[in-house]
């Protein structure tokens, strides 16, 4: 690749995507291929940040992988998640992570939390609408210029949606959300929101075979993840550990039945 | 049939670089050396908003002395091909010295062929680790290219700056002592260039992926007063 002068009516801009595009490099999958899946993250609103809370199991056929990373920053003080074809989806956060960087060296600016939301509507579409394989990711940070954290959806055609509670994404989802219509409250604290974000990802991983619970054979634990003022930050794996450890015995306490664990 | 006028291939070069040396006059000149822990670029500049030094990579800036225009469609197209190259391959192949050659083919061209010479000149900054060196890659206008250790002057005053920052030079210092030195050598001895005219930019491993910072103009006056 020479160097990668444009006229002035052909100039992609500050869209990384755009500029790849004039140059012919995006990538495309052959059809028909059985590919893994990634499975259940959740993304949930604090009074003064988000949280994120995702398994670590990709699934086809079978368990295809048990520690990948579907959560990653896409810039300081936003999170990317992904659910559907684990290819893509890998794909698509280097495709987020690279744009948004690049917008910011090209003009010197930060794009803002909603301009980062939309711009992935119409990867979601392309790629949803041209290939079997789907995926589906979802946006949360902490917004600098309206101080408050953010949560947005996407649909499966693009559509770019913003919530006011929380998101969910993956197999897992019916029962995730089940946890967190029943337990969010506005203004929760972090520490609180790391809780209730924990234990819909452990009733996911409970109730559906392709979600992954705390694996303490091997001792992988679902990632957790908050974005606030101070930008995006990975609880280590002792704390995940401890968290998860907690949830567990408490249902072990209770033979397994569920009730009473809002409480 | 009107036969155009022999023009020697030299007096058109002299021409050409006459042309673009009185372009890059104009404008202000920059400096740009390493420091103990990365490189300090520094340039004069009245704008707050029109950048000179801008961020291409992890471990590579750029700077431009000339006309604002055709230097920064050239850091444009850089940052273009550093993120294509990155995604393409991976971060750590992206180098400074490739890029840097482009350009120098790119200028080049412009001189021979172009319809006028470019009149800027370019620094790619890179800021080593156990893969390159650190290096300073100045392009003149006419596609020149050579590589300092230490210190780079681009501009029109570069001959005048280059020989005050050599006569004051101590060796590599830390970050104060490195923008004292460079401003000085900017401003001459005549005059003071107030902190809101510099355009400050460091390039210093702090644990991240991305090494580029800008100075603040209060950061840049609070480093000048040690």
């Amino acid at each position: 690749m020479g160097l990668p002068l444009f006229s002035v009516g052909e100039d992609p801009g500050p869209s990384f995507l755009q500029y790849l595009e004039a140059q012919g490099v995006t990538r495309s999958l052959p059809m028909g291929v059985d590919s893994p899946h990634a499975t259940t993250v959740v993304a949930v609103r604090a009074a003064d940040g988000v949280v994120l809370v995702g398994d670590r199991q990709a699934t086809g056929a079978y368990i295809a992988s048990r520690d990948v990373r579907k959560i990653e920053a896409a810039d300081r003080f936003t999170a990317i998640a992904i659910s559907g074809s684990a290819a893509m989806g890998m794909e698509f956060i280097r495709m987020a992570q690279l744009s948004f960087e690049h917008y910011e060296k090209m003009t010197d600016a930060v794009l803002s939390l909603e301009g980062k939301a939309n711009y992935l509507s119409p990867l979601i579409q392309r790629n949803n609408l041209t290939t079997p394989f789907l995926v589906l990711p979802l946006l949360a940070g902490y917004d600098v210029n309206r101080r408050r954290g953010r949560v947005f959806e996407y649909d499966g055609a693009g559509g770019c949606y913003e919530r006011s509670d929380f998101v969910t994404i993956g197999s897992g989802t019916p029962f995730a959300e089940s946890a967190l219509r029943l337990g969010f409250r506005d203004d929760m604290t972090i520490d609180e929101t790391i809780e209730l974000a924990a234990l819909a990802v452990y009733e996911a991983g409970d109730n559906d075979p392709a979600t992954g619970g705390p694996d303490f054979v091997r001792n992988i634990f679902p990632m957790i993840v908050t974005v606030t003022n101070a930008g995006f930050e990975e609880l280590s794996h002792d704390e995940t550990a401890e968290r998860f450890r907690a949830i567990h015995e408490r249902r072990t306490a209770s033979g397994g039945r569920p009730g009473g664990a809002l409480r | 049939m009107s036969m155009p006028f022999y023009v020697s291939p030299e007096q058109l070069t002299k021409d050409r670089a006459e042309f673009a040396q009185k372009g890059i006059a104009r404008g202000r000149s920059m400096v740009a050396t390493t420091y103990d822990k990365g490189v300090l670029l520094v340039a004069e500049n009245p704008s707050a908003s029109l950048n000179k030094i801008s961020e291409i990579y992890d471990r590579i800036a750029f700077a431009g002395v000339g006309k604002y225009n055709e230097f920064d469609r050239l850091r444009e197209a850089g940052i273009r091909w550093a993120d294509g190259t990155g995604y393409t391959y991976s971060r750590e192949d992206v180098d400074a010295r490739a890029l840097a050659n482009y350009y120098a083919q790119y200028l080049g061209s412009m001189f021979a062929e172009g319809p006028k010479p470019l009149e800027i000149e370019i620094l790619i900054a890179q800021l080593g680790n156990e893969l390159r060196p650190t290096k300073l890659y100045h392009l003149a206008y006419e596609g020149t290219i050579t590589d300092e250790e230490r210190f780079a002057v681009l501009g029109g005053d570069a001959d005048t700056i280059k020989q005050r920052f050599v006569d004051a030079d101590q060796g590599t210092s830390d970050l104060a002592g490195a923008l004292h030195h460079a401003v000085s050598a900017l401003s001459g001895p005549d005059r003071v260039i107030p902190a809101t005219d510099l355009e400050v930019a460091i390039l210093e491993d702090r644990g991240a992926r991305r090494t580029f910072t800008r100075v603040s103009d209060a950061d840049v006056a609070e480093l000048l007063t040690h």
